[in-house]
């Protein structure tokens, strides 16, 4: 009787309830953002059937290769376009790359 | 007679043994339905934590978005500006070109410049203090004013 009392009364005891906590936080990627580009600065030259004998003699006498490399009116205005949507992917993408550092990576005082 | 009462005896001393552990086992639950329930208030302050960072964590994202579609609506901004200035009123550049060659070849030149400068911001070139403080139409990059010049509002 004795032994089945305490058999009984140490079978169904309440479980200690176990929670794990286990934080281990991510290492930062910390890449180095690239250098900003710093441009060189080119010459437009406008040729027309006019000027076209005196801007080559300037040319010449500047010592410059009296050869161009030529865009219509309508293709200067095609390039001007393409290099805007150029530059203004590049600062989307460039951006969208801040908001990814500051959410994933933020500043330790700003988290807490 | 007598083995019945040794029995009933030990009958008895059984049954106070035994209620005896089982008080001593119900106070040993009790102690650790005590503890869990500390466990469970603590796990349920963590977890209000938890959706708090969370709610956190949906408005930065919220507010990041609203940024982004914001820089995106000015840069297209910039670019129809662009577009209308080269088509403004009929305009004809390649005639404009023949007819002024001298002062639109300084007008593209000045604007190749400005559009180079645009990209170099938008590759992360810090804003010099000029370009900053523009609030002026003579004083900001037209090529790209939403970038270039963040105290500008274009009137």
């Amino acid at each position: 009787m004795l032994i089945l009392a305490i058999f009984l009364t140490n079978c169904s005891g309440v479980k200690q309830l176990s929670i794990f906590k286990e934080e281990v936080k991510r290492q930062e990627l910390n890449l180095e953002k690239p250098t900003p580009l710093q441009l060189e600065q080119i010459k437009w030259i406008i040729i027309t059937s006019e000027n076209a004998a005196e801007v080559f003699k300037k040319m010449e006498e500047q010592g410059l290769d009296p050869v161009l490399f030529g865009l219509t009116d309508n293709d200067y205005q095609l390039i001007a376009k393409n290099f805007a949507q150029i530059r203004n992917q590049l600062k989307i993408t460039n951006d969208i790359l801040d908001k990814y550092k500051e959410y994933y990576e933020p500043k330790e005082e700003v988290k807490e | 007679m007598l083995s019945f009462r040794l029995f009933f005896i030990g009958l008895l001393i059984s049954a106070v043994i035994g209620a005896g552990a089982y008080v001593m086992k119900l106070q040993r639950d009790n102690v650790i339905l005590k503890e869990n329930a500390v466990k469970l208030e603590g796990a349920i302050s963590e977890q209000k934590q938890v959706i708090e960072n969370q709610k956190k964590d949906f408005a930065e994202i919220l507010e990041a978005n609203k940024k982004i579609n914001e820089l995106v609506n000015n840069l297209k901004k910039d670019l129809d500006d662009l577009d209308k200035r080269f088509s403004k009123k009929d305009r004809d550049i390649g005639k404009l070109a023949i007819e002024r060659t001298g002062a639109i070849e300084r007008v593209i030149n000045k604007g190749s410049d400005n559009a180079t400068r645009c990209i170099e911001i938008a590759s992360g070139s810090p804003l010099t203090e000029e370009e900053k403080n523009a609030t002026k139409k003579s004083e900001i990059n037209p090529e790209c004013p939403s970038i270039a010049n963040p105290s500008y509002i274009p009137y």
